[in-house]
């Protein structure tokens, strides 16, 4: 089973190989002095890319551990919270979508409510600081908190 | 012909520079003992905070030089006491270092360590002083088809040493090369794989590459030792702090006989810390372990590896300061962080930019005391680092991975590349793969393809030029025979078998 997915990944480079000429076949290229062009070079390595792939396919090597489904729900759970982390940065700020963040990353890995949120609010506030005024760093809607300080 | 290392002596020696050498190798020795972050990962996450500094490009290497060779020795104490290799080059560390550790001795252990590694990357400094400006005045003599056949040779040379799998080592390597490639040709002008998004014009930005590859992996590979304890136990005592002279001494031999391996492969392209460990270990157990001790606690067992990957961090300096060929993933890192300051390492670099190049070589040999200095003392503090539990830690990559990719353009899309870029790794490694290769590939790409497109202009188009002089000749050559060799070799070893004399120096090699 293990093997199986490499011959699936060779599979699927082919394909990426096949896609990467096809783009570089069709790039439009004005007259210019070079010989070579921006075309050469992306079809050499297709061709390389597919070559590798044929080996992979027909000696496949071994893999890691893929996740259990457990696993899989929290590999998501935190693709989530990074991804909801970015969409929410600048309207929510810096400070309080870090709290959140750190919160909720803290809690995946197993850290009960209150030391999560122990986390969160010093590592917000501690980071905020330290990039502001230590780096010169401008983030995104952490105003209020000078007003408060 | 030692100008440069006097000029840089007063570069590295001024107040600033001195205060980020030793800022560089605090920092990176504590993101080298943190559980699970390895050199390249602290290099990852600190470099693009390190930009906001608005460091001239020398400060700036120093500081970067700092904290790869500090990572180098934090990474080694999570070894010796929780028998938790923190990066591969530290798996050696871990057959003797951990056995001390568990007799009660971890102090003198660490302190050992720390004693080696100076050992092993003083050699190899000296070794950098002497030979890097010689291949310099070398390498001046090449031109684009010489460097594009010293790619390959780098490449095959890669693909051979790095790795468990030669064909993923090659594969990753072109995919690698295939996400340089994004963005605007510089020749042409011509808009390649952007698929008409605009963020991608530029191609995808070096910082969001390494910090995507390597800090989002593995926060996401960290996820399956979340509620697992990551070793057998709590850290041992240290016992006494300090390593004595006797038991330095006792080891001096393997210092040294480790250090000049680790230096002459960490000069090799591709081949790094995993590689030196683990042919100076070999090596040293066979000269030195008479009575079978190697693997149960022996001091020489832990001083080997040690001064031979810390030698071989600083010789993997030599190709990357003379050809602007990297010699590990971490180098390469390095290199990238160079080229955004508008440098290209290269032979013209001794010459052209001395306050760099010099500079950064006296700042190893300043950052080396520096780390001495620090860890003997200091090994107790680091010690407690590995303790800190991971729903601290990961929270805590993730902001600095967030601030350090937004800060560059104040952009979400980057963001998200970022993500995306991080899943890719996580796929990668989860295949197999070593993320060393890519990196090296995206870094040298560039480089490659320019090379390339130079040397076939001046010959009109005629390839023959790409192996029309002795040394792109004997490169192609060399290469060819790196890739063969495997192959072959086995073969011929059992044919010859009964007069095996010669060929046992072969495999030393």
């Amino acid at each position: 089973m293990k093997l199986a997915a490499d011959r699936w990944l060779g599979v699927f480079l082919i394909g990426l190989a096949a896609f990467v000429a096809v783009q570089a076949v069709r790039l439009e290229v004005p007259f210019s002095y070079d010989p070579v062009g921006p075309k050469a070079f992306p079809l050499i390595l297709s061709l390389l890319l597919a070559a590798l792939s044929l080996v992979l396919v027909f000696k496949p090597g071994a893999n890691g551990h893929w996740p259990n489904r457990a696993l899989a729900v929290k590999l998501l759970a935190v693709l989530g919270v990074l991804l909801l982390y970015a969409l929410l940065f600048t309207r929510l700020g810096f400070v309080a979508m870090s709290l959140l963040a750190i919160t909720a990353l803290a809690r995946i890995f197993a850290a009960s409510w209150g030391k999560a949120l122990l986390t969160g609010v010093l590592m917000a506030m501690g980071s905020y600081f330290l990039f502001t005024h230590g780096l010169g760093i401008s983030l995104p809607g952490g105003y209020w908190l000078d007003g408060l300080v | 012909m030692f100008d440069f290392l006097i000029q840089g002596f007063g570069v590295a020696l001024s107040p600033l520079n001195l205060g980020l050498a030793f800022l560089g190798a605090l920092l990176g020795t504590l993101f080298g003992a943190l559980p699970g972050i390895g050199p390249i990962n602290g290099i990852a996450i600190l470099m693009p905070l390190a930009y906001t500094l608005g460091l001239p490009a020398e400060s700036a290497l120093i500081l970067l030089a700092g904290i790869y060779t500090g990572a180098e020795y934090g990474g080694r104490m999570s070894s010796i006491l929780l028998n938790v290799p923190g990066d591969a080059g530290a798996v050696m560390t871990t057959l003797d270092g951990h056995p001390l550790a568990k007799k009660g001795l971890a102090g003198p252990a660490l302190g050992l360590s720390a004693v080696s590694s100076f050992v092993g990357a003083t050699i190899a400094i000296l070794g950098l002083t002497l030979f890097a400006p010689l291949l310099a005045e070398v390498a001046v003599m090449f031109g684009p088809a010489e460097f594009f056949a010293l790619m390959v040779f780098a490449f095959a040379s890669m693909s051979v040493m790095m790795g468990k799998d030669p064909t993923k080592t090659a594969i990753g390597a072109v995919l690698g090369v295939l996400i340089g490639t994004i963005g605007v040709d510089s020749g042409t002008g011509v808009l390649r794989y952007t698929f008409g998004m605009p963020e991608l014009y530029d191609g995808i930005d070096f910082v969001v590459m390494i910090i995507g590859l390597f800090a989002i992996s593995e926060i996401l590979l960290m996820l399956e030792h979340a509620n697992r304890k990551d070793s057998d136990g709590d850290i041992p005592p240290l016992g006494r702090v300090f390593v004595s002279l006797k038991e330095v001494l006792y080891c001096k031999g393997a210092m040294l006989r480790s250090g000049l391996i680790g230096f002459i492969i960490g000069v090799l392209p591709g081949t790094g810390a995993s590689v030196a460990g683990a042919v100076s270990y070999t090596t040293e157990k066979r000269l030195s372990d008479k009575e079978g001790t190697f693997g149960t606690g022996d001091m020489r067992g832990l001083a080997a590896p040690e001064a031979a990957n810390n030698a071989s961090a600083a010789g993997s300096f030599v190709p990357m300061l003379t050809l602007g060929i990297p010699g590990s993933g971490t180098t390469a890192v390095l290199l990238g962080a160079l080229m955004l300051y508008n440098i290209t390492p290269g032979p013209m670099m001794f010459s052209e930019r001395p306050e760099v190049a010099g500079g950064l070589i006296a700042s190893l040999y300043i950052g080396n005391l520096v780390l001495l200095a620090l860890n003997l003392p200091l090994a107790g503090v680091f010690a407690r680092v590995l303790t800190i539990p991971r729903w601290v830690l990961v929270p805590g990559i993730a902001i600095l991975a967030f601030v350090g990719v937004y800060q560059l353009h104040s952009d979400l899309t980057a963001i998200y590349l970022m993500l995306i870029i991080g899943v890719f790794g996580y796929l990668l490694r989860k295949l197999g793969f070593s993320l060393a290769p890519v990196i090296l590939g995206y870094v040298l790409g560039g480089l490659m393809e320019q090379n390339l497109r130079r040397a076939l202009s001046i010959s009109g188009g005629d390839v023959e030029i790409l192996w029309r002089s002795g040394i792109s000749l004997g490169l192609w050559i060399a290469a060819a025979a790196l890739l063969i060799l495997p192959w072959l070799l086995p073969k011929l070893i059992s044919k010859l078998q009964s007069s095996s004399k010669p060929l046992e120096q072969v495999e030393d090699d």
